[in-house]
């Protein structure tokens, strides 16, 4: 098509900017700079993810300095009570926050590139309320079978999705973002009473419940994970491969059509890897969903750019790193009193987020 | 390659209970520019959606390159047509130039990089469309005829044969319009086909080489501007007493009696002064 002669004779052709030997000249000034923010903030997450497993596998109850750390790990160290603490209690907790907190952070930056809006988060699916609901049932209810309480938050974020999506995604006008929305709002509204009312009606065991709510990782070794493993597993697949898609509803879904993408199948996708990640994440530490809101547009803010093939891989880096110091903190601020690392996240973070977003929108 | 890119014959879309188009036909070549004209909600846009795969049938059928549309998806589809909307999206945080790279993406396999050769395209498309000196511009800055020219070259990089434009000059400006309109006019002039929803019949019969009149989710008319637009068809398709007047060098005007008052008074004032 571009080698298709143009007539001379035609006149409106010659209308056209007649040469533009700088065309290509500009690009590497601006693509370089963006490209050199972009990596600079992609290595200031790497060593803060770094410095957080650094300080989350030392710092606790016991300090264990670095080098032990590393010979317990590889197996050089003898058998004992340090040896113990690493790999049995700080490992799987350095774990879980590393994976917990990327989980949340690209389920926030895949919803919010989906619906193609600031304010989403698995707050808005209904994900988180519905993973609180069967969380607290087996807390209060079945106090006995605590063991089931990541597959009780897992199965009930679960159903709390598919109702959101069974009614935003059927019908005429289906995969509308409004109706989506406001699906979530009310699936998240039920699941709350829902919640509320079983706490009310067992007030006398709510003491076991308030921890979890709060949301907080434990020092409770692998169970939890190896329920939740496969839900990471997928959710970060689907993720994966909704990174260009997701680009292309960047303009619009009529762009989007025009370049033989399908947005509400990438609406569709985006929305059950949130879902499977936020209630994997919310099995193993609580409701932290503060996370999944703040960590995309930090991302983007700091980045300057609203790529997926940045804010995705990026708010997975920065969300491990959040958790992992914050959890850290949370343990060693006031030890040995451990605070949840939610809410203590949620005041130090919001201010920070404030000043960014004053500074930056 | 003989015969036309585009050939939809008897579409029909329904959308819930409402039948939108009730039997409706397109053709387009290469090289040729094809006005789609009619009064509001006639079923211009619903057209040019559907035969650019984008609206589902209730009937009819069309051809791309002899190809039927329903057997034609994604990417091969996005390689025969690009289409460049009303109102596009207009987000933050991204500049001209990466709009344009999210054009080439059909030409971009799955996990793949763009090559120097898909960076050459997004330049040419920038360049074609006047929009080089935009490039560095975010999205959300530019006013009205410059987002339409970006518009116009995300579909450019498309690299597609086709460009169907719904109504792209409906908000624009006198000056934006006439640029947008010769853009197109030398688009087609190099060989594109394209399709061109609008209002305006000045513009329409100046640059197109036929133009297509929707009426109530029917094709009406289809031929040279000069002999569709005429007073009947302005009269029973627009209600409006009007005359198209054109020369053969891209001049055109509009006469309407916009006060419907009755055309001998017209001429009794004209007689007395």
């Amino acid at each position: 098509m571009s080698a298709a002669s143009s007539s001379p004779t035609s006149a409106p052709a010659a209308a056209a900017p007649a040469s533009k030997p700088a065309a290509a000249a500009p690009r590497g000034g601006a693509r370089g700079r963006g490209g050199a923010r972009q990596a600079t903030v992609v290595l200031l997450g790497i060593v803060a993810l770094v410095g957080g497993i650094a300080a989350s596998m030392t710092l606790g109850a016991v300090h264990v300095p670095l080098a032990d750390v590393w010979d317990s790990l590889t197996g050089q160290a003898e058998e004992g009570p340090l040896k113990k603490i690493i790999l049995d209690l700080r490992l799987p907790r350095t774990v879980d926050a590393i994976v917990v907190g990327a989980a949340l952070g690209v389920a926030g930056a895949l919803l919010q590139g989906a619906l193609g809006n600031p304010l989403a988060s698995p707050d808005v699916i209904g994900v988180t309320a519905g993973a609180g609901f069967g969380a607290v049932l087996i807390l209060l209810v079945f106090p006995s079978s605590i063991a089931l309480l990541p597959l009780g938050a897992l199965l009930f974020g679960s159903i709390a999705a598919v109702i959101v999506f069974g009614i935003a995604w059927t019908g005429a006008n289906a995969g509308s973002i409004g109706r989506l929305i406001l699906a979530g709002i009310a699936v998240q509204a039920m699941f709350g009473a829902l919640t509320t009312s079983i706490m009310v009606a067992f007030s006398d065991r709510v003491q076991s419940a308030v921890f979890w709510l709060a949301g907080g990782l434990t020092s409770e070794g692998w169970a939890e994970m190896e329920v939740a493993w496969p839900y990471f597993l997928v959710g970060a697949i689907v993720a994966a491969v909704l990174i260009r898609p997701l680009d292309r509803l960047a303009l619009g879904d009529e762009v989007a059509e025009s370049l033989g993408a399908r947005p509400r199948m990438i609406r569709l996708g985006a929305a059950v890897a949130a879902a499977l990640l936020a209630s994997a994440a919310a099995a193993l530490a609580g409701l932290l969903t503060f996370l999944g809101l703040v960590v995309p547009h930090v991302v983007r803010l700091a980045g300057g750019s609203h790529s997926h093939r940045f804010v995705v891989p990026t708010s997975a880096i920065f969300g491990a790193a959040l958790l992992l110091l914050g959890d850290t903190l949370a343990r060693v601020a006031f030890a040995p009193i451990e605070l949840p690392v939610g809410p203590f996240m949620v005041i130090l973070g919001v201010p920070l987020f404030l000043w960014l977003l004053r500074r930056a929108v | 390659m003989s015969g036309p890119l585009l050939q939809a014959t008897g579409v029909q879309v329904q959308i819930g209970e409402a039948r939108i188009l009730h039997h409706a036909d397109l053709t387009v070549s290469r090289g040729e520019l094809v006005a789609v004209v009619g009064p509001n909600g006639a079923g211009k846009s619903t057209l040019a959606r559907a035969v650019a795969g984008m609206q589902k049938l209730a009937g009819g059928e069309v051809r791309w390159d002899g190809e039927e549309l329903k057997k034609l998806r994604g990417r091969r589809l996005a390689l025969l047509r690009a289409f460049v909307p009303q109102r596009p999206r207009v987000p933050e945080g991204i500049d001209v130039r990466q709009a344009v790279e999210i054009g080439r993406s059909p030409h971009i396999k799955p996990l793949a990089r763009p090559t120097s050769k898909d960076r050459a395209a997004v330049e040419r498309s920038l360049e074609r469309a006047g929009a080089t000196e935009l490039a560095e511009r975010r999205l959300h800055t530019l006013s009205g005829g410059e987002l339409q020219r970006v518009q116009v070259a995300v579909a450019l990089a498309q690299e597609a044969p086709a460009l169907i434009a719904d109504e792209p000059t409906a908000h624009l400006d006198l000056g934006a319009s006439a640029t947008l309109a010769k853009l197109l006019r030398s688009l087609a002039d190099e060989g594109l086909a394209v399709v061109l929803v609008v209002h305006d019949l000045a513009l329409a019969a100046a640059i197109a080489d036929r133009v297509v009149v929707v009426s109530d989710g029917r094709t009406v008319a289809d031929g040279p501007a000069e002999d569709v637009l005429d007073r009947r068809t302005l009269r029973d398709v627009w209600h409006v007493e009007a005359g198209l007047e054109a020369d053969h060098h891209g001049h055109t005007a509009l006469r309407v009696d916009w006060l419907g008052a009755p055309r001998h008074e017209l001429a009794t004032k004209e007689t007395l002064t």
